[in-house]
C-alpha cells in the first residue's frame, strides 16, 4: 500500500486537475448552497420569505458557475480548496448572525 | 490554473465543452425538434385525415362532448383540442383515476375525425413527445436520475458560455472575421460565429434549462429553510395553480359546448379558442374552462373564459397569482419552451437551436483539429484520447441524426400490430446510434465522416419517398390539400437531405485538395507559419496538458 502512495506523485497536473474537479463539484455545491441561505436571510429585509428563498435559488446557479471558473482560475489546487472552506465559513456565520437580528428561523 | 485567467479559462473552456459535448449536442438536437413536436406527432400518425378548412368549430366541441359523454361517462375530467396552426385535428382527452400506486391517472387522448365525430385508430407511436422528452428525461435511465445528468451537462454548458465570452477579446470583430479556408481557422471562426451570433439565446436557453428542477438541484438548500408545509406553500407560490373543482356527485345536463363557445364569441373578438377543459362532468358542479392558445409570455387571465357548465354563466374564477419571484421564473421558463411562438418565430427556435447544436459540433471537431499534426507525428499513431474524441464526433454529429431517421423510419416501417411498437421506434434510434458510434472505429477516419454524410443523405432525402410508399398521403396529395404540417415535415427532411449531400460533397472536395497539397507540404507549412495569428500561438501552448 505504502509502495503504491509512493509510486503516484500527487503533484503532478492531473492529480491537481482533479483535486479541482472535486473542489468545483462538491466544494462549489457546497459554497451555492451556503450563499443561496446568505441571500435569503439577506433578502427577507425587504421581502417575504418564499420570494427571498425562490430568488435565492434562482441565483445560486450563477454562483455556482462563478466558484467553479475561480476554482480552476487560482494558481493551486491547495489554493482553491483552502479559499472555498474560508468562504463557506466566513458565509455561513454571516448568514446565523442574520439569522439573530431577523429572527427569522431557517 | 495557466500564468493568465484569460489562458486558464481557455484551458477550462476546451475542457469544460469536451466532456458532455456530445450528451449536449443530443440535448440540442431533440429539444429543437421539440419546438415542433406536435407537428412531427402530426406526421407520425398518417392514419389521421387530411386538414379540412371548412368544418365550423361549434359543430366539433358538440361531436366532441357527444363522444365523451359516451366513452367517458365514469371519468369526470375532459378536454376538447380543436385544430390549431399546430395540430390539424380535433382531439379529446381525458384522465383515468389513479390506480393502486400511481400518483396520477392514466392520461388517455384520442384523434377525432371531425367529419363524423368518431375515433381514429392511429398507429401506436412515440410521436414527437417522446423525442423531445429524451432532452431532459434521457429515456433509458430513471427519472431523478437523468434530470441529475441533464441538469449537470446543463451547468458545463453554462460554464462553457460564460467562459467563451471571458477568451473572447474580440467578440464584435470577430463577428466580421471569417476566414473560410481550410484547416484550422477555418473552424475556429466557425466556432466563434455559431457562438456570437446566438449569445443571447444560448445564454438564455441554458440558464433557463437549469430552472426547470431548481427546486431537485437544490433541494438541500430548501430543505434546510423550510418544513414540509411551508415547502408545499412555497410550491404553490412557484408553480400556482388552479382551484380545485370537486364533483358533488349530483349528475346534472351539462350546456351544450357548442352554446358556450357562442357567448366567449362576444367577448373575444379573435376566433383563437384552442382548448376547452372541463371538470366535475355531467355534475352539478361542472366547470368549464375556454382558453385561447397562449400569445403571451407571461400568463394572461384574459385569454380564458370559465363557465359554470349547468347554468351557462360566467364564473370569476380566482386566477392564478404569480409572486414577482414567479412571475421571473415562469419567464424563463416560457422563454425556453417558446409555447407562445407564432410559426415564423417558432422555426425561429428551431434553427438557434441548431446554430446551438453546430455551435458545439464545431467546438468538438476544433478539439481534434488542434491536435492533429501534433498527434500523426507520434511514432505509435495518435492516442486512445484523441482517436476516442474523433469516433465520437463522427458517431454523433452526424450519426445521431441519422439515429433520429431511423426513429422516422421504423415509425413507418415497423408493422401496425406489433406489440410495445411505440417503444421498439425508440430502440431503433438507441439501435442505429450505437452502431454508427461503433462504425467510425474500423474505418479511416476522413472516409467514416464521407461514409457517414452520405448515409446521412441519403435516408433523409428517401424519407419522403418511404412516405410516399407506406401512406395515402404523398407530397402531391398533403400539398394540393394545403396540409402544410405534414408537407412541412417531408419538405424538411428533403431540406436536411440536401443539406447533408452538400456537406458530403464539400468534404470530399476538401479531401482531395488535400492529397493534392500535401506534395507540396513543405512550402504549405511555411506558409501557415507566417500567416498565423496570436490566436493560434496561444492554442498551442495550452494544447500541451493532459
Amino acid at each position: 500500500m505504502s509502495s503504491l502512495l509512493h509510486k503516484v506523485n500527487f503533484t503532478k497536473p492531473r492529480w491537481q486537475v482533479f483535486s479541482r474537479v472535486l473542489a468545483a463539484v462538491f466544494g462549489g455545491y457546497a459554497l451555492a448552497t451556503v450563499a443561496s441561505l446568505f441571500i435569503a436571510q439577506l433578502l427577507i429585509y425587504i421581502i417575504e420569505k418564499n420570494q427571498a428563498i425562490h430568488i435565492s435559488i434562482m441565483l445560486t446557479f450563477l454562483i455556482y458557475a462563478g466558484t467553479a471558473m475561480w476554482v480552476f482560475a487560482v494558481t493551486s489546487a491547495r489554493q482553491a480548496w483552502v479559499g472555498l472552506l474560508k468562504l463557506n465559513a466566513i458565509l455561513l456565520a454571516s448568514t446565523w448572525l442574520l439569522m439573530q437580528f431577523t429572527g427569522v428561523s431557517s | 490554473m495557466k500564468d493568465t485567467f484569460r489562458q486558464s479559462m481557455k484551458w477550462f473552456h476546451t475542457w469544460v465543452g469536451l466532456v458532455v459535448g456530445w450528451v449536449l449536442f443530443f440535448i440540442f438536437i431533440t429539444g429543437s425538434i421539440g419546438y415542433f413536436y406536435k407537428e412531427v406527432t402530426h406526421y407520425m400518425e398518417p392514419e389521421r385525415p387530411l386538414i379540412n378548412h371548412q368544418l365550423s368549430k361549434s359543430d366539433m366541441l358538440d361531436k366532441a362532448q357527444q363522444y365523451m359523454s359516451i366513452y367517458a361517462s365514469d371519468v369526470q375530467a375532459w378536454d376538447v383540442f380543436l385544430p390549431s396552426s399546430r395540430d390539424a385535428n380535433l382531439q379529446v382527452g381525458w384522465r383515468h383515476a389513479p390506480k393502486e400506486g400511481e400518483s396520477r391517472g392514466k392520461y388517455i387522448k384520442q384523434v377525432l375525425d371531425a367529419n363524423t365525430g368518431q375515433q381514429v385508430i392511429t398507429r401506436a407511436t412515440g410521436g414527437g413527445r417522446s423525442l423531445y422528452r429524451m432532452h431532459y428525461r434521457l429515456h433509458y435511465l430513471e427519472t431523478r436520475l437523468s434530470y441529475w445528468i441533464v441538469g449537470f451537462c446543463t451547468m458545463l454548458m453554462l460554464l462553457a458560455v460564460i467562459t467563451g465570452v471571458v477568451i473572447h477579446k474580440k467578440i464584435f470583430s470577430d463577428f466580421f472575421t471569417f476566414r473560410a479556408k481550410k484547416g484550422l481557422p477555418g473552424w475556429l471562426d466557425s466556432h466563434n460565429v455559431l457562438s456570437v451570433i446566438a449569445l443571447p439565446f444560448h445564454f438564455m436557453i441554458t440558464y433557463s434549462g437549469l430552472l426547470f428542477f431548481p427546486f431537485i438541484y437544490m433541494a438541500l438548500s430548501v430543505s434546510i429553510q423550510t418544513n414540509e408545509q411551508e415547502l408545499n406553500e412555497l410550491m404553490d407560490e412557484v408553480y400556482p395553480s388552479y382551484a380545485e373543482v370537486t364533483p358533488a356527485n349530483t349528475p346534472a345536463k351539462m350546456q351544450s359546448l357548442s352554446s358556450l363557445y357562442e357567448q366567449t364569441k362576444t367577448i373575444w373578438s379573435d376566433d383563437k379558442l384552442e382548448l376547452v377543459e372541463i371538470y366535475a362532468a355531467n355534475d352539478i358542479n361542472a366547470h368549464i374552462r375556454f382558453s385561447r392558445g397562449v400569445t403571451d409570455i407571461t400568463y394572461n387571465p384574459s385569454d380564458e373564459i370559465v363557465f359554470n357548465g349547468v347554468t351557462g354563466e360566467i364564473i370569476s374564477e380566482p386566477e392564478r397569482q404569480y409572486t414577482v419571484s414567479s412571475m421571473i421564473h415562469n419567464g424563463f421558463i416560457s422563454l425556453h419552451e417558446g409555447q407562445f411562438s407564432a410559426t415564423i418565430v417558432r422555426w425561429l427556435y428551431f434553427f438557434t437551436g441548431l446554430i446551438g447544436a453546430a455551435m458545439i459540433a464545431s467546438g468538438l471537431v476544433l478539439w481534434t483539429t488542434k491536435r492533429k499534426s501534433q498527434q500523426m507525428k507520434k511514432p505509435n499513431g495518435p492516442d486512445f484520447g484523441y482517436r476516442l474524441v474523433e469516433q465520437l464526433n463522427i458517431g454523433t454529429i452526424v450519426g445521431l441524426p441519422i439515429a433520429i431517421a431511423s426513429y422516422f423510419y421504423g415509425n413507418r416501417l415497423l408493422p401496425v400490430e406489433m406489440a410495445n411498437r411505440a417503444e421498439w421506434e425508440i430502440h431503433l434510434l438507441f439501435i442505429s446510434w450505437a452502431l454508427l458510434l461503433t462504425y467510425p472505429a474500423y474505418r479511416p477516419k476522413a472516409k467514416a465522416w464521407s461514409e457517414q454524410l452520405h448515409l446521412a443523405a441519403a435516408v433523409f432525402i428517401f424519407m419522403p419517398v418511404l412516405n410516399a410508399l407506406t401512406t395515402d398521403k404523398h407530397l402531391g396529395i398533403t400539398l394540393s390539400h394545403g396540409d402544410w404540417l405534414y408537407a412541412g415535415f417531408d419538405l424538411t427532411m428533403l431540406a436536411i437531405g440536401l443539406t447533408f449531400a452538400f456537406a458530403g460533397f464539400k468534404f470530399k472536395k476538401s479531401q482531395r485538395n488535400k492529397t493534392s497539397q500535401s506534395k507540396s507540404a513543405k512550402t504549405q507549412r511555411s506558409n501557415i507559419k507566417t500567416t498565423v495569428d496570436n490566436e493560434l500561438v496561444l492554442n498551442k501552448e495550452n494544447s500541451g496538458v493532459l
